[in-house]
């Protein structure tokens, strides 16, 4: 009899659903798990858990703490999924990790090249799983599926070749029965695109090109062949809306970065949304924040889905804190600007006409002897997850706050060179800040801003009236969602990047944060 | 054979060169050199070619400064390194300059190094100095003298060149070494504690003042914490000290870091 009961009971174990397209657009329902990049297609970063909140956070304490020692930044978002973790790290590594105990069960890890055209280290941002397989980026420009019980290689398949350039970042987007990943290598003369594969064979569906070759609508906006190495990387996960059937991916800059000379004319579709048909993989509108950009202001920032009240209709939204400094609200069916508003310190624009352009101020364009603009090159908003608490109605985001000196030189296009064409310094005699800024989504209004020595890592929102995030010096932080007041914050011992996720086990809620090499899952004991 | 190796690594932009540099320790060249550095060197190696973070994170670029470089010792590695770049480690090749600009900066990077001194200081005279008149020591150390408020000068501003270290003597808040910015504290009870931070986050401040005395302050336990760009040093240095005891204390500074390296 207990033979069987112990049967059964392994039995309900392997009979567990596996994750389905179903399952992923229903992912907000399940507050235990955590199956995407952005917990729902729609990118919220919303917990609905609430056991951890501003009565019960002061006691947040570490559960255990899984040392990978995989060197490098960190930038990962970990899936969680009937009690195990599955996250990756820098160069290549992944883990599997049992939650009740925090022992890891499988690893992997592949060789990466040397020579690889990285700006920012070789990070990785994260998996995402489709029944009984994982997928993931390599950095060389590979995505691969990984079996989820054993990390053992499915199938690998090459994006592009590395030695001109390419590499891949991003968590790959689980859509119907395709991975729909994003390519890297902005700094690096490529020419990027969106594509969707087999999730059962690897193979190529489709792909967009975020840079029109000659012929093609929006060629126009270049000037000679400098289309070729346009760059348009498009190096963090986008959003779904199973509804419209749209994917909604941020555009890089446009390359080379500093000088646009040689790229007369606005550079589709860099510096922009684009909304692709998930089947056809065919562009339904683009929005373009900064035409012409060069201060490498990528528009790469979570383009989050919400629907939103708006002169008495409620209106399918997507929203976006650009790299430029300005928030935008677009109309996700059709890419019509409804609202904007400057997030922090802008000199280069007075602000954003109804056509979606830019006021320029005037020439503050790169020069050989420098040109302050502000915001910097990293931003305003960079790439660090966002998140969106229907609870408050507030949407959260981090900001680099200040100014860079931009320099520009001539640089000629080498395959697999470097081609940035300049750079940036921060002036030597001012102290950039960072700041975590809610707003009203549907205006841009600033609610509250909770002001940093540096820009804050990713971003979590729960249930619990908490806003969490984590800092360069090593702490984890939880603010009151209402107010930005902090609640609580917690010394990890290294450099936090990746943003925080919440899932639950055994009827408790966890915070999960990857800080330097280290995995930590925090609870109220 | 070789000499077809050679133009194959180096590709057919630019032809292989052979030292030594055609502008070495020529003024005008390092002058233009350094405009050259200043737009596609120092957004990563610096201002001064100390070694930076570079324009993206992660990405640390070596110190220039240091008169040692893994390309190798010879005016034609230099010229290597700069025109190819290292691939492995993020550097672009800069071949597209063309071989005088690049040889422009390698006169301009051999003049960065800290090692090259002036000839006008007397160290002797720099070490009364430093340990009288100027009073130095009261925040400098040296060896196992002096304080530790202030950068410490074992090493010299290790980074720094003698230009350098002659205007962070005579024009301190030109130029502040990272971490020594100043760091104001008001505490409840109405006082305030001026000084420099041995760590600054956004929770604690450890805070050194012109005296010496260092304690740790939680943020939520103080009214307000301000970070300035200017330095602890007195400001008045450049009426202090003459022109020629400007350059003894910093042929002293010289001359304390050599004997600190020495092996």
């Amino acid at each position: 009899m207990r033979k069987l009961v112990w049967i059964l009971a392994v039995a309900s174990v392997a009979a567990a659903p596996p994750v389905t397209f179903e399952t992923l657009k229903k992912a907000q329902e399940d507050p235990a798990s955590w199956l995407s990049y952005g917990k729902n297609y729609y990118g919220w970063r919303f917990s609905p858990l609430a056991q951890i909140n501003a009565g019960t956070v002061a006691r947040l304490a570490p559960a255990w703490i899984l040392a990978t020692e995989a060197a490098g930044l960190n930038e990962t978002t970990p899936l969680v999924f009937e009690g195990m973790m599955y996250l990756t790290g820098p160069s290549n590594h992944a883990w599997a990790v049992d939650l009740l105990t925090g022992h890891m069960v499988w690893s992997y890890s592949k060789f990466a090249p040397s020579g690889l055209g990285l700006c920012c280290g070789p990070v990785n941002r994260g998996f995402a799983i489709l029944g009984d397989r994982l997928f993931k980026l390599n950095v060389q420009a590979t995505l691969v599926s990984l079996d989820v019980k054993s990390g053992r290689v499915l199938w690998e398949t090459t994006l592009d070749d590395y030695r001109k350039g390419y590499t891949a970042t991003a968590a790959p987007l689980v859509v119907k029965d395709m991975v729909v990943t994003g390519i890297a290598g902005g700094e690096w003369g490529i020419r990027g695109y969106v594509d969707a594969y087999d999730a059962a064979t690897g193979e190529r569906r489709w792909r967009f090109y975020t840079v029109p070759a000659r012929g093609e609508k929006g060629a126009e906006t270049w000037g000679g062949d400098s289309y070729k190495h346009g760059g348009g990387s498009t190096w963090v996960t986008g959003t779904y809306d199973p509804e419209l059937n749209l994917i909604y991916w941020g555009v890089g800059n446009p390359g080379p970065d500093m000088d646009g000379d040689d790229r007369p004319g606005d550079n589709l579709y860099s510096c922009s949304l684009v909304a692709l048909d998930a089947d056809a993989g065919t562009m339904k509108w683009y929005f373009q924040f900064t035409p012409h950009d060069v201060h490498d202001w990528d528009a790469v920032g979570d383009p989050v889905l919400m629907d939103i009240a708006l002169g008495g209709k409620t209106v399918k939204a997507v929203v976006q804190a650009d790299r430029n400094g300005f928030y935008y609200v677009l109309d996700r069916t059709n890419g019509k600007l409804l609202a904007t508003k400057a997030y922090t310190r802008i000199n280069w624009a007075g602000g954003i006409g109804s056509d979606g352009r830019p006021i320029l101020t005037g020439k503050l364009d790169p020069t050989a002897e420098g040109t302050l603009v502000c915001p910097g090159l990293s931003g305003g908003h960079n790439w660090e997850p966002t998140a969106y608490s229907p609870q408050t109605g507030l949407y959260y985001f981090g900001s680099t706050d200040g100014c860079e000196v931009f320099t520009k030189r001539k640089q000629e296009y080498i395959e697999g060179r470097q081609y940035q064409a300049g750079g940036s310094q921060r002036p030597p005699r001012e102290l950039n800040g960072g700041s975590v800024i809610a707003v009203n989504p549907a205006t841009g209004e600033q609610q509250w801003r909770y002001e940093m020595i540096s820009r804050p890592a990713g971003l979590l929102a729960t249930a619990g009236g908490l806003v969490f995030t984590g800092d360069s010096q090593g702490y984890l932080i939880a603010l009151d969602a209402r107010t930005g007041k902090v609640l609580w914050h917690f010394q990890t011992g290294a450099e936090i990047k990746a943003p925080p996720i919440s899932y639950s086990l055994r009827g408790k809620q966890y915070i999960a944060i990857v800080a330097g090499p280290n995995l930590i899952a925090f609870q109220v004991p | 054979m070789q000499l077809a190796a050679l133009l194959l690594v180096l590709g057919p932009g630019i032809r292989a060169q052979t030292g030594p540099n055609p502008f070495a320790r020529n003024a005008q060249a390092v002058e233009e050199g350094g405009k050259l550095f200043a737009v596609s060197c120092a957004p990563c190696h610096g201002r001064n070619g100390e070694g930076a973070q570079g324009h993206a994170e992660g990405v640390r670029a070596p110190d220039l400064t240091r008169r040692v470089f893994k390309a190798g010792t010879r005016d034609e590695d230099l010229f290597q390194v700069i025109a190819k770049g290292v691939p492995t480690g993020g550097m672009p090749g800069f071949e597209p300059l063309g071989a005088d600009a690049i040889w422009r900066l390698v006169a301009f990077v051999r003049s960065l190094s800290r090692f090259e001194g002036p000839t006008t200081g007397d160290a002797a005279a720099g070490e009364v100095l430093f340990w009288g008149k100027g009073n130095c020591g009261r925040c400098h150390a040296v060896g196992s003298r002096g304080a530790n408020i202030g950068p410490d000068l074992t090493r010299g501003g290790r980074r720094s060149t003698a230009q350098r270290l002659k205007r962070s003597i005579v024009a301190p808040d030109e130029e502040i070494a990272t971490g020594y910015e100043l760091v104001t504290i008001a505490t409840p009870d109405g006082q305030t504690a001026t000084g420099v931070a041995r760590f600054f986050d956004n929770f604690s401040v450890r805070l050194v003042d012109a005296s010496g005395n260092e304690r740790t302050y939680l943020r939520d336990e103080v009214v307000s914490v301000t970070r300035e760009m200017r330095s602890l040093m007195p400001r008045d240095y450049a009426k202090v000290f003459g022109n020629q005891e400007v350059d003894d204390l910093v042929a002293y500074i010289l001359r304390i870091r050599s004997e600190a390296m020495a092996p």
